[in-house]
């Protein structure tokens, strides 16, 4: 309670450097935040060209929705959740110098990292609605209007939640050993293959499929097509294990940040 | 408005561990599983290797009451940043306790955190919110912060284009504009020309007639005594003075002058330069009798002896020696060449000696070099490092450069104290006694002093009472 309570006393801080992260990102940049939509936009025509035309693997597509809007509603989440962890990795390091020389809660750094990512990720989600728009009107495919659109902040907050857990242990482990940005480098790339992003994962009982059913992220995912395209409340089960996941992998990195936090200064 | 102290520190110890952090993947599962299952505090304790650590501070105790300055001084790497982070709140002590009271700010570096690629302008935002200004707080003061910079015409330029100068200069502005109830302040005064360093002091004072608490760590000394009443000096991140600004300094200046007459450091200027044709024997400092010295006395005639050995003659050789302060900068430069004259260099064992009627500097450790020079040629026959150490003992000016003879005039009898109760402002029954303590001599309006003389009965003191040397024990 008293890490919430500092928190919101330096909030003017988490909003300075949240907007700083925001506005770097695109300075000396001709298309400035327009990037936030073009990244995902670019990436759905990557995939659906890579599936749909260099290689046919349409019929391991079966997605019930045209395969772009598919792999958008996946890579919007998706690329909000790998852009706030790689922002994560990077903070404490990247700002050594506001480390070592100023005082303020250190959960700042990935709460900034977090918000700047879901400032693109409002923009790109604006975006979905003109492309399912596009796609009702061209695509012979219905969207189904449904009152389960109420349940995506839910949604969100529960990516929300996990994103900070995971994101304040990838930036504290960083800060002590380096290595753990090459390794998260090359992990978020694998985990992105067993998250149904842009490829439905294997569902014939095997054990891989088994392990990956544990992945957090394929029911997130998931309820963001599900509340947002089909129209329907997301499968509860897994869901429900995914939010249980994300609040404790939460408290979880949170202590473990606190804790090491006052080493920070001196082990960077 | 509260009483009481702003900053209580008692028995802090810091330490450090020297290398890697870590040694082996066993220690670091070591450490991680102490740290899950213990007290944050008690694996501060485990994971300490003694033979492998610095002790940067050691049982530190004081005290900051309310409103007040303290100033931290010592050498290098005697902890005095440890300290300010610690009071920062950046770094936490391995064993004692600090209790702060009221919003701190630190400044501990200047612009820490400013982005290059954002502007001025937004860089006072971001910068003001990292030493805990609102957003509203530094609107209403930019213009002020800007001003105070004076850079309100680079507002809109990202601080990347900026000179040092002006990066600095915004970076101090801000944190002058915090309005904290204690500000800490490191050694950042540095920066900036003499106008904008002296607008800084001035502003720190400004604080502190507003009942700020400061903490000023820095290396001049003359800067923090105008500021600080106070002082802690750290040596070897143990305490060894707290109390009286003014006597942390002439504590710290003894010790100084202890440390260097043991043992001369070696400030090699890089200019040494060395034909080969003239070796420095020595340098002896003599007073006038020719008794060698290692210590002078302030404002006492000085010759300094320069015994050489030259191995091919040099018609018109030419000499200089150069006088510098360890804590200051060259103080003295005589060269024969400039006074018209050269020495005609022959061959073999010479001496030359230089010869000061009054030593007119402040006390303190002086290094000496010599140069010497063919005037026909040109050439530098020999530039040796600053090596030469001389100890000067003063008569009372404690701080300063220069010790002058001089003379009071007063249009009344002046009231004669004892000197510590007008330094530590105590009230001393036996000062302010119109006193005849025998030691000062009073002359009445003898010697003339212009329109002095008609005012009425003049009184002239001379500071000439004899002292006991503090640093001289020869």
């Amino acid at each position: 309670m008293s890490a919430l309570r500092e928190i919101w006393a330096y909030r003017e801080l988490l909003w300075s450097l949240a907007w700083r992260d925001v506005r770097i990102r695109y300075k000396q940049s001709l298309l400035g935040v327009a990037w936030a939509i073009l990244l995902p936009l670019s990436m759905m025509l990557v995939f659906t060209f890579v599936f749909t035309r260099a290689i046919d693997a349409r019929s391991a597509l079966n997605v019930n929705m045209p395969y772009p809007l598919y792999a958008y509603l996946g890579l919007v989440p998706w690329t909000f959740f790998a852009v706030c962890l790689s922002n994560c990795v990077n903070c404490l390091v990247a700002n050594r110098n506001l480390v070592t020389k100023v005082y303020f809660p250190r959960e700042v750094l990935p709460l900034a990292g977090v918000i700047a990512g879901f400032v693109d990720f409002l923009v790109a989600l604006g975006v979905l609605v003109v492309l399912t728009v596009y796609f009702h009107l061209t695509g012979g495919w219905s969207f189904t209007w449904s009152l389960s659109i109420v349940f995506l902040p839910v949604v969100i907050l529960v990516q929300v939640t996990m994103t900070i857990g995971i994101g304040m242990m990838l930036a504290m482990a960083n800060l002590f050993y380096r290595d753990v940005r090459q390794v998260f480098s090359v992990a978020i790339q694998l985990w992105m293959f067993i998250s149904a992003v842009v490829v439905p994962v294997p569902r014939d009982g095997s054990v891989v499929a088994q392990m990956i059913a544990t992945n957090p992220m394929v029911p997130i995912i998931g309820a963001y097509r599900d509340v947002i395209a089909h129209g329907r409340w997301p499968e509860s089960g897994p869901f429900l294990s995914a939010a249980a996941f994300a609040v404790l992998v939460l408290i979880g990195g949170w202590t473990l940040f606190r804790r090491a936090s006052f080493r920070f200064a001196e082990c960077i | 408005m509260m009483t009481g102290s702003a900053i209580s520190v008692s028995n802090v110890s810091k330490r450090f561990r020297l290398g890697e952090t870590h040694d082996s993947l066993r220690d670091l599962l070591a450490s991680w599983g102490a740290r899950l299952f213990r007290r944050p505090d008690a694996v501060a304790q485990t994971t300490v290797d003694t033979s492998r650590s610095l002790q940067a501070l050691h049982d530190v105790t004081f005290d900051v009451p309310r409103g007040d300055a303290l100033g931290i001084i010592g050498p290098n790497g005697a902890g005095k940043s440890t300290m300010l982070k610690m009071l920062s709140g950046i770094l936490r002590p391995d064993e004692g306790r600090i209790m702060v009271h009221g919003r701190l700010a630190a400044l501990i570096e200047v612009g820490a955190g400013f982005h290059g690629d954002l502007t001025g302008r937004e860089n006072i935002f971001l910068n003001g919110a990292i030493l805990g200004m609102s957003r509203a707080e530094i609107r209403r003061k930019l213009d002020e912060i800007a001003a105070f910079a004076g850079l309100e015409r680079f507002l809109d330029t990202p601080v990347k284009r900026y000179s040092s100068g002006m990066y600095a200069r915004l970076g101090f502005s801000i944190a002058a504009h915090v309005d904290p109830d204690i500000l800490l302040v490191d050694e950042v005064l540095s920066v900036g020309d003499a106008v904008f360093r002296l607008r800084c002091l001035e502003r720190m004072r400004e604080l502190l007639r507003g009942g700020t608490t400061l903490v000023f760590v820095t290396h001049d000394l003359d800067q923090m005594q105008s500021v600080c009443e106070r002082a802690l000096l750290l040596e070897g991140g143990r305490t060894a003075f707290l109390g009286p600004s003014r006597d942390a300094v002439s504590w710290y200046l003894q010790a100084m002058t202890r440390a260097f007459v043991d043992r001369p450091p070696d400030l090699l200027d890089g200019k040494h330069r060395y034909s080969g044709t003239v070796d420095i024997l020595h340098v002896r400092f003599q007073e006038p009798s020719g008794r060698e010295v290692r210590c002078a006395r302030a404002n006492q005639p000085l010759q300094v002896e320069v015994r050489y050995c030259l191995h091919r003659d040099i018609p018109r050789l030419v000499i200089e020696l150069n006088m510098r302060a360890v804590v200051h900068q060259n103080l003295l430069s005589v060269n024969s060449g400039r006074d018209g004259l050269t020495i005609r260099g022959v061959k073999g064992d010479r001496r030359v000696a230089l010869s000061l009627p009054s030593l007119a500097v402040a006390g303190g450790p002086y290094v000496w070099n010599v140069r010497m020079w063919d005037a026909d040629s040109g050439r530098a026959e020999i530039d040796t490092p600053f090596q030469y150490p001389l100890v000067v003992d003063d008569e009372g000016c404690k701080t300063g450069v220069l010790c002058l003879p001089h003379q009071w005039l007063f249009d009344e009898r002046p009231t004669m104290v004892d000197e510590r109760s007008i330094l530590q402002g105590a009230a001393d029954p036996a000062a302010g006694r119109n006193g005849d303590r025998g030691t000062i001599a009073v002359a009445a309006g003898d010697e003339g002093h212009g329109d002095w003389d008609p005012v009425g009965p003049d009184y002239a003191l001379s500071a000439t009472r004899p002292r006991r040397p503090e640093h001289c024990s020869d």
